[in-house]
């Protein structure tokens, strides 16, 4: 499905990304562990050209893009082809969730107005927002947004949906509200890859769970192999920071 | 008040000072028409950060915001016929000495409305926040859709307040003409006001217009704001 090799990305003299290289596979949901500043966020951007990376190759189905020569086409084609859930939101402000949901369908995939509609709000059903379709982004709560966030991306039928913590701008009673959606949507049996902490989200939804620190993925593998049977110094120090400790108390 | 002010000669000087509202008006219009678009190319270079161009624009906007308007039509009326005069003259056949005087002045406001509104029109940009424009790219907008349908919209927002503002400064701006010698409302009152000998009617005449008419201006835009914040009052 995709594959990236050999990913770099600085910002100035801060090297963000240090030659990463991972690979999905049709249908499967991947969650991205690690601490914050450790490149993950960057990694999922640079999938969408939201963050240009300095060089890495990225195979997407038939297609093959280098990241240092990249044309605007190649760009548009990667966005087109999949779908970006924002840490904060980035529902249009000036739109209602209707419009929201309806302004990729019509503007880039050029559906008419009719069709755009029925298909915003079949979508809209799915994720509990229909009878929201009328308001404004500012009248909902986080957790409403994000929901209609995610119903902005699904509705564009992407191949590919990049989740950027979905829930960490959430307060943590509309937390479970979204990541159930999230759920839903995986079940359709659409590729995912989600940057998370929610640990038990991730042992839940995931494949496969990816460890990146320092630019770098230090370890990959199932749900329970990453978070009972750590190879890895590094990851078992930061699960031991994520998972508290007296968890198994009580 | 004795012979200073008579209410009869107010009624009879009142009407021949509005008429010259026209004069003021077509001032306003073309250099807020062409003073917008130019404000526009301004913003839009300067967020660009285009090499030289961003440089000299830094320069037109210091000068434009660190001359009095007057300075810079007084520049406009005598400077551009001496320095671009023997160019009409030849390429076009035009005599710059023989255009009408308020041509000049309107393009001394739109050459500052250019800088003062592309400096509004540009905070007014960079306000939006980046994440509005990182969700048009993220469902496969170009570039122009996304500038268009979503940042410019909001921007269009917050800018418009501003605007209103700008709008009215420079209604009463226009009344600086008349040194240049463009009778407009306040200029016929001065020339009514040298005619008969009685000043104030005139003045008093100007001074309710202009308000009249800048409380007008005040009430469409907040018109057209609420139309704009209807439905999403509480956004942002």
């Amino acid at each position: 499905m995709i594959e990236l090799t050999g990913v770099k990305k600085s910002f100035g003299k801060q090297e963000v990304l240090r030659d990463v290289s991972i690979k999905v596979n049709d249908g499967e949901v991947v969650v991205i562990l690690g601490p914050s500043g450790s490149g993950k966020t960057t990694l999922l951007r640079s999938i969408n050209f939201l963050e240009r990376a300095d060089s890495g190759i990225m195979k997407f189905g038939e297609k093959e893009i280098n990241f240092k020569t990249a044309k605007k086409k190649d760009v548009l084609y990667m966005r087109r082809h999949t779908g970006f859930v924002f840490q904060n939101y980035g529902l249009f402000a000036h739109k209602t969730v209707l419009q929201n949901v309806m302004e990729g369908l019509v503007q880039v995939q050029k559906k008419s107005k009719s069709e755009a509609q029925r298909i915003a709000e079949e979508v809209l059903d799915n994720v509990g927002m229909l009878e929201k379709k009328d308001s404004y982004p500012s009248q909902l709560s986080g957790g409403q947004q994000q929901r209609v966030g995610i119903a902005r991306a699904v509705a564009l039928k992407p191949d590919l949906i990049l989740f950027d913590e979905p829930t960490s701008a959430l307060d943590p009673e509309l937390v479970g509200e979204t990541l159930e959606v999230i759920k839903k949507v995986a079940k359709t049996g659409i590729t995912m890859i989600v940057v998370t902490h929610e640990m038990s989200f991730a042992e839940d939804v995931a494949d496969r769970v990816i460890f990146m620190d320092g630019g770098v993925v230090v370890e990959e593998g199932k749900p329970s192999e990453i978070f009972y049977k750590p190879k890895e110094e590094r990851t078992r120090q930061f699960l031991s920071r994520i998972i508290p400790q007296d968890a198994y108390v009580i | 008040m004795g012979n200073y002010f008579s209410a009869e000669r107010f009624i009879n000087v009142f009407p021949k000072v509005i008429s010259n509202l026209s004069v003021n008006l077509h001032i306003v219009f073309w250099s807020m028409l062409l003073g917008t678009i130019l404000a526009i190319f301004v913003a839009v270079l300067r967020i660009r950060r285009v090499p030289v161009i961003s440089g000299l624009l830094g320069i037109y906007i210091s000068f434009m915001r660190g001359t009095p308007l007057l300075v810079q039509m007084m520049i406009a009326f005598y400077g551009i016929p001496i320095v671009l005069g023997n160019l009409f003259l030849n390429l076009f056949g035009i005599n710059l000495n023989r255009l009408e005087p308020v041509i000049f002045v309107e393009i001394a406001i739109i050459l500052n409305e250019g800088a003062f509104l592309g400096e509004i029109f540009r905070g007014a940009i960079t306000s939006v926040p980046s994440v509005q424009a990182e969700a048009g790219y993220s469902i496969g907008m170009t570039g122009a859709q996304t500038f268009y349908r979503i940042v410019l919209p909001q921007a269009f927002k917050v800018a418009l307040p501003h605007y209103g503002v700008d709008f009215i400064g420079v209604f009463q701006n226009t009344s600086l003409v008349f040194i240049l010698g463009v009778v407009d409302l306040l200029g016929k009152a001065k020339t009514l006001g040298a005619a008969t000998g009685h000043s104030l009617e005139g003045y008093l005449s100007a001074a309710i217009i202009y308000i009249s008419f800048s409380l007008f201006l005040k009430g469409v835009f907040l018109l057209i704001e609420n139309r704009l914040n209807n439905g999403t009052a509480k956004a942002v």
